[in-house]
């Protein structure tokens, strides 16, 4: 009696975790993602706890280099299998294969954001996308060497330099330490653009129609590029040998490196040999940066679309965005999570936000135009013509212009 | 006198080979060369525009600069890497001492992944983290900027691709060396012909269906070029060093347009086809077996 | 020969090969630098204090081990099923004549031809189609055709006396005999050649497993090691030293196989 008890009880706890297996058949999301730090791990985190509250659902993580995101997704589109999740940069990129989000989170939902980020995300009034962390463009410098020569950076605001004043204070900077060269320039349109805007420039017009480059400011953006490359400041090795900027400046042969808050984390953990910190960017016209930003989108063809805006909804709520950015060392695009409680650099974020605050809108929504990504490489090209000397910079605008406006009309019908 | 079953008997050797072939190249090749007719983003539908692409392509003046850059970079480097694998092979089939060393020696770049390559030549060549530069300057000279100039980035890209494929070639002369009976040599010998002698009447001829292989795939391989120009000098400096593939992957992946890159490719096929003929009529054997 | 031309050529030989091969010593010896050395000015050679740090932590960065082993199974499985088709084509065409033989040969060539990077998208869709999506497989079974293999066992067969066919046949072999226990003895040079190519290219494959894997316990190393670029940062510290990992296993297949090419390996003898 005892030997059959027993093996009806055996019976009994093996239909019980058979059955509850098969009840608790999870649902996978995929969620395809490009780290630059440890936001990957803040990322997995996050996902833990997410998969705790949610027993049903596992979200599978894949990662890509940055340079194969566009490559990796469109594949994915072409093939009838969309991730669940994205990380994107441009949302009008992808657009066509987006879920609209408006059914599910309401137009309002971005109201809690940024108001420079709106025009990336709301495409023909639909929200097709959630800001998840904003960039900033902004000058990172070796504070020893600027010590060594007795060069004190602007330390409020009012006193921000000028274009000439940038140049000469890197002039002597150069002379008086064991920098060879004054300014790592990143070799992307993007970072280019912030001249750009300082100068009081804008990429397209405000209706999206045409490129506006073609302007005294774009010109004299090209003119002031030339300039620091002529005059050495800039070493002509990263826009026309592929150097790294970033070895550079951590080898100390440059005074400073003109990125963004993204570096933070790579520097903290890998400079340690020289102090450095964040500077207030010089201005020609007015003072500016440029407005970069990751989103978190689903897609119409998504396994589980419905499960991906729950998570979305996650994610971008106050209390987990905060930790996400506080943690990954970003910026929060959020208006209830302008003041983080950063453990690193709260004074260097501070200049970062600041600089944010006082771009036009241009600096925010030139780049969320949907074919921004497809004249970039194009414009850069052109100008490391102008770099070359191949092009003078009235020539080099006007050729942006052309080529820009072709691709435009292109695109746009 | 074939009997039927002999007939049979090649398509069944050939079988496997023609049916991976045609499901996972063939299929894909023709299903791109529709493509060459549209334009695609790969997120909307394709948009039929005829011949179009073909049109824009032979009239821009861009496309013809890229091919003229790229001859000129596979004209170089197809002559140079047979001559210097051809030579490897030869140093290490004879009898020296340390020759299975050397061997894996001259291999060794073949095995490496670009990202490796490019990092290893930044470092020779670099304007300032490079070696060169660092004894020109330690010994008084004023440093070349080889990766900024657009003449020396081209000698800097032809010197790494040679670097990088002549042991691989090497391995197949090596294959090829093995297949000349040693009696020849040894009949040559006792007529009284020199080594030189024997390199050109006995070695050259009879590796003469290597030397088809090693031509046509250092050539192909060189006009598909990609990783390695990436990883090395990113096409640059300005477009100094970028090749057909590269632009081709940019107006697919970059530009969003999967038709224009489909239809340069079909260009960059029908180039390449003309010099793959040319040179299998050059070697004279390519129709050995059917003749 | 002349024994002084002899000594001459030994010494080019020898530091020819050393200066082939420095980059790549330069290569493993910088992944014992600290990151910070890694950058230094003036460039050391030697590192000043040299350190497995780089190793420890890209090892812990991922889940290396299986990327290891998922490599090696797929390059190892491509490679067996790459010698047996490769060679089978390869001696129909070299010692077959038959209806559609020169174009289909050329089709191969041709294949050749066509950068992977536009047909990608095509392919992905046939991986879809056929299942083979996200399945190691899907990096097994289509690159095991290459063309190159192809082309390789062709050029060597043709060079194998055709007499040696014949009177085998006239014995009463059958084909699959004399392919099996003939011609691939012969063909062992070029057989050699090609598992140490193969290999290779299946163990340096990146674009081909990028696009049919998406689950990452199935990622091949190159995969891996391509995530530590990012978009504005290249952590060169695990780049390199996962890079040195990943030349082994293929340094070693090529260390095994390579005997196989040494002079006076008894097969010349058969060949009259």
């Amino acid at each position: 009696m005892r030997k059959r008890s027993a093996q009806l009880l055996v019976v009994l706890v093996l239909l019980l975790t058979v059955g509850s297996a098969a009840l608790a058949q999870k649902k996978v999301l995929d969620f395809l993602w490009f780290t630059d730090g440890i936001e990957g791990e803040v990322l997995k985190q996050i996902i833990a706890d997410y998969e705790e509250l949610h027993p049903d659902i596992e979200i599978n993580i894949i990662e890509v280099p940055f340079q194969n995101l566009r490559t990796r997704l469109q594949t994915m589109i072409a093939g009838g299998t969309p991730p669940d999740l994205a990380r994107l940069v441009n949302v009008g990129d992808f657009a066509p294969a987006l879920l609209d989000l408006t059914p599910y989170l309401g137009l309002e939902y971005i109201e809690d954001f940024v108001p420079s980020t709106h025009r990336n995300v709301v495409i023909d009034g639909k929200l097709m996308a959630v800001p998840m962390d904003v960039t900033a463009n902004g000058i990172i410098y070796n504070k020893d060497y600027f010590a060594q020569a007795g060069v004190e950076v602007p330390q409020t605001p009012e006193e921000a330099w000028t274009w000439e004043e940038f140049i000469d204070k890197l002039q002597i900077v150069v002379a008086n330490s064991p920098a060879r060269f004054g300014l790592a320039y990143d070799f992307t349109f993007h970072r280019w653009l912030t001249l750009l805007y300082q100068a009081g420039g804008q990429l397209f017009t405000d209706d999206w129609k045409a490129i506006a480059i073609n302007s005294p400011a774009g010109e004299r953006a090209i003119e002031y590029f030339v300039e620091l490359h002529d005059k050495n400041i800039i070493p002509r090795s990263i826009w026309l040998g592929g150097e790294n900027p970033n070895t550079l400046f951590r080898a100390g042969l440059t005074a400073a490196h003109w990125c963004g808050n993204w570096m933070l984390t790579n520097y903290r953990d890998n400079i340690d040999n020289f102090e450095w910190g964040a500077m207030y960017m010089p201005y020609e016209a007015r003072r500016s940066s440029v407005l970069g930003g990751k989103y978190i989108a689903t897609f119409k063809d998504a396994k589980y679309p419905e499960e991906a805006v729950e998570f979305i909804k996650y994610f971008t709520s106050q209390e987990v965005n905060a930790r996400f950015c506080r943690d990954s060392l970003f910026i929060s695009p959020r208006l209830d999570n302008a003041q983080l409680d950063y453990e690193f650099g709260a004074e260097m974020f501070e200049i970062f936000s600041n600089e944010l605050a006082v771009s036009p809108p241009v600096a925010g929504s030139d780049w969320a135009h949907p074919f921004a990504g497809r004249i970039g490489d194009d414009f850069r090209e052109i100008i490391v013509e102008a770099l070359q000397h191949e092009l003078t910079p009235r020539e080099a605008v006007e050729k942006m212009e052309r080529v820009g406006n072709a691709i435009l009309e292109e695109y746009m019908n | 006198m074939k009997s039927k079953r002999l007939q049979l008997i090649p398509y069944l050797f050939i079988l496997p080979n023609v049916v991976i072939f045609l499901v996972f190249v063939v299929v894909p090749a023709l299903y791109g060369f529709a493509l060459s007719f549209t334009r695609w983003d790969v997120i909307s539908e394709p948009v039929f525009v005829g011949v179009g692409n073909y049109i824009s392509i032979f009239t821009s003046s861009s496309f013809w600069e890229t091919t003229q850059r790229t001859l000129v970079y596979v004209l170089t480097v197809v002559p140079l890497t047979y001559v210097v694998s051809l030579l490897l092979a030869l140093l290490v089939d004879s009898n020296m001492r340390l020759r299975t060393l050397m061997r894996a020696f001259f291999y060794v770049p073949a095995m490496l992944s670009a990202v490796v390559i490019g990092v290893s030549w930044r470092w020779i060549f670099g304007d300032y983290f490079g070696i060169i530069n660092y004894f020109i300057e330690r010994y008084g000279g004023t440093p070349i900027n080889w990766l900024t100039t657009p003449g020396w980035a081209m000698l800097v890209v032809i010197l790494a691709s040679v670097w990088a494929r002549a042991g691989y070639y090497m391995v197949m002369f090596l294959a090829g060396l093995q297949g000349i009976p040693e009696v020849y040599y040894e009949a040559a010998k006792i007529d009284g012909a020199s080594r030189w002698q024997q390199f050109w009447r006995i070695t050259l001829p009879l590796l003469k269906p290597t030397s088809l292989v090693v031509l046509v795939l250092c050539s192909i391989e060189s006009f598909k070029v990609f990783d390695l120009i990436v990883t090395l000098t990113t096409g640059g400096p300005g477009r100094a060093t970028t090749f057909l593939v590269q632009d081709i992957y940019r107006w697919a992946f970059q530009r969003g347009d999967l038709g224009y890159a489909s239809a340069m490719s079909v260009v960059l096929l029908l180039i390449l086809g003309l010099l793959t003929v040319f040179q299998f009529r050059l070697t004279g054997i390519g129709g050995d077996a059917y003749e | 020969m002349n024994r002084w031309v002899s000594r001459v050529l030994q010494a080019a030989g020898l530091v020819l090969a050393v200066i082939f091969v420095l980059p790549v010593i330069w290569v493993v010896i910088s992944s014992f630098k600290p990151g910070t050395e890694l950058f230094a000015w003036p460039p050391t050679f030697w590192p000043k204090s040299a350190t497995v740090s780089n190793y420890i932590d890209a090892l812990n960065k991922g889940n290396f081990e299986r990327y290891f082993l998922n490599s090696l199974y797929v390059s190892t499985l491509s490679t067996i099923l790459t010698l047996v088709i490769n060679s089978m084509a390869g001696y129909a065409f070299a010692k077959f004549s038959f209806k559609g033989d020169r174009l289909i040969f050329y089709t191969f060539i041709a294949t050749l031809m066509v950068p992977l990077q536009v047909i990608m998208v095509p392919i992905f869709l046939v991986i879809r189609r056929l299942g083979l999506y996200n399945s190691l497989w899907g990096i097994i079974i289509p690159p095991a055709a290459t063309p190159t293999g192809v082309f390789l066992m062709r050029q060597y067969m043709i060079t194998i006396p055709d007499e040696i066919i014949e009177s085998a046949r006239i014995d009463g072999a059958s084909e699959w005999r004399i392919f099996w226990l003939i011609m691939l003895p012969l063909a062992k040079p070029v057989l050699t050649a090609l598992t140490i190519f193969s290999f290779m290219w299946r163990w340096n494959d990146f674009l081909w497993p990028f696009i049919v894997i998406s689950n990452e316990q199935k990622y091949t190393i190159q995969v891996a090691i391509a995530n530590f670029v990012g978009q504005f940062y290249v952590d060169w510290n695990s780049l390199l030293a996962m890079s040195v990992l990943a030349m082994i296993p293929v340094l070693i297949i090529f260390l095994i196989f390579q005997r196989h090419f040494m002079k006076g390996i008894a097969i010349t003898g058969l060949k009259m």
